[in-house]
């Protein structure tokens, strides 16, 4: 059979009972609209669902008259809450469509995995984690902390909130250096788990029995919220900490410390 | 690994003992103590009328906001000004959070802050 033949197959819902990919393979020209919008049809099983992943690896043609299809069918799926939207399409395709103005309608996916990844974000509204451990030293912290912000933007965090993002881990992380017990042996945890409403950070480090009875009075300072004067050079971190975020807690023992911060998004 | 500061100071015509320093990418725990010794050499010089450019400085922390109010303070100890002008929407918040807005003398543009100095 060539490969220009048109041909629609429905794959599966595992990613979701909302969700359904339709495999397109060949040219979608005028001549298969009747079938388009049946296996559109078929796919959102009288509206139940919404959200609809189209999978045109294998898609050479896309014409005026289906884009038509699918832009009406993407309107009935976003009034019900969902969308349409397309995976694997190719370079040449994508062009095209966003010379056509397609790339304002739909959003364009590399992959299914992608497209099911926005999907768990945008509508089931997943959280997700990343874990890193890095070694105790001050020289890790901006790598860091440009990590987190480039992670909040990734997730369209606005640059206001991603760089107030960016300072909290490092203001977090630049105390559990300073305070906790330091060197390439003892390493610092960082959990961020990001979801579209909020950030939250959590620093675990290993404490330094030395250091214990300073970090606790430091903890007691910041608790009471005594000024830092203006010649000092150093003890804002925490008071920063607390205005740029919405909940801070501290866990402090002789094991370790362990902070969380949540950032809830503004932008 | 440490995050990139660059520091480099011109002479300012006109304006006696006085540099323009300009701060490009980040301040931070990891360099703050580089600037400070720059700008500690510069009063050892004599240069206590210092203006510093953050239109390239994309970043600071508050541990760089404390290497800034310790400079300014100095530089008033010593009979002269340290000024800070162009300063981007993100830092700006972070110095007026820590409330040092008060403490440091800030300026919109660069020429607003040479015109200020003695």
């Amino acid at each position: 059979m060539s490969t220009n033949v048109f041909q629609a197959e429905l794959i599966s819902d595992t990613i979701g009972p909302q969700v359904m990919i339709i495999r397109f393979c060949g040219e979608l020209d005028s001549s298969c609209i009747g079938e388009l919008s049946k296996c559109i049809e078929e796919a959102m099983q009288g509206e139940k669902r919404n959200f609809i992943i189209a999978d045109m690896t294998g898609v050479t043609v896309l014409c005026s008259a289906a884009l038509g299809e699918f832009m009406g069918n993407r309107k009935r799926l976003a009034e019900n809450g969902g969308d349409l939207v397309f995976a694997g399409i190719n370079r040449d395709l994508k062009q095209k469509l966003t010379l056509m103005g397609a790339n304002k309608i739909f959003s364009f996916f590399s992959d299914i995995r992608s497209a099911a990844s926005a999907y768990k974000w945008h509508f089931q509204k997943k959280a997700e984690t990343v874990t890193l451990t890095f070694p105790s030293s001050l020289q890790m912290v901006p790598p860091v902390r440009q990590m987190a912000s480039r992670l909040a933007r990734k997730k369209g965090y606005g640059t206001r909130d991603a760089f107030r993002i960016e300072t909290i881990v490092d203001e977090v992380c630049n105390n559990a250096v300073e305070h906790g017990k330091e060197g390439s042996d003892n390493e610092i945890k960082i959990i961020l788990t990001m979801d579209k409403e909020k950030f939250d950070i959590n620093v675990i480090n290993i404490s330094d029995p030395e250091k214990i009875a300073s970090l606790k009075s430091f903890l007691d300072q910041a608790e009471s919220k005594k000024h830092t004067g203006a010649d000092q050079k150093r003890g804002r971190g925490l008071a920063l900490i607390r205005m740029l975020s919405n909940k801070m807690s501290v866990e402090c023992s002789e094991d370790g410390t362990n902070v969380r911060v949540t950032k809830i998004r503004e932008e | 690994m440490e995050s990139q500061i660059e520091l480099t100071c011109e002479e300012i015509q006109g304006k006696s003992n006085a540099k323009l320093l300009h701060f490009v990418g980040d301040l931070d725990a990891t360099n703050v103590e580089m600037v400070l010794e720059n700008i500690c050499e510069l009063y050892n010089d004599g240069y206590v009328n210092l203006v510093a450019n953050f239109n390239r400085l994309r970043y600071v922390n508050s541990t760089g906001l404390g290497i800034l109010l310790h400079c300014s303070k100095s530089a008033k100890e010593k009979g002269g000004s340290f000024k800070i002008a162009s300063v981007n929407e993100n830092v700006y918040e972070i110095i007026e959070i820590i409330g040092a807005t008060s403490l440091l003398e800030i300026y919109d543009e660069v020429e607003e802050a040479v015109a200020a100095l003695k």
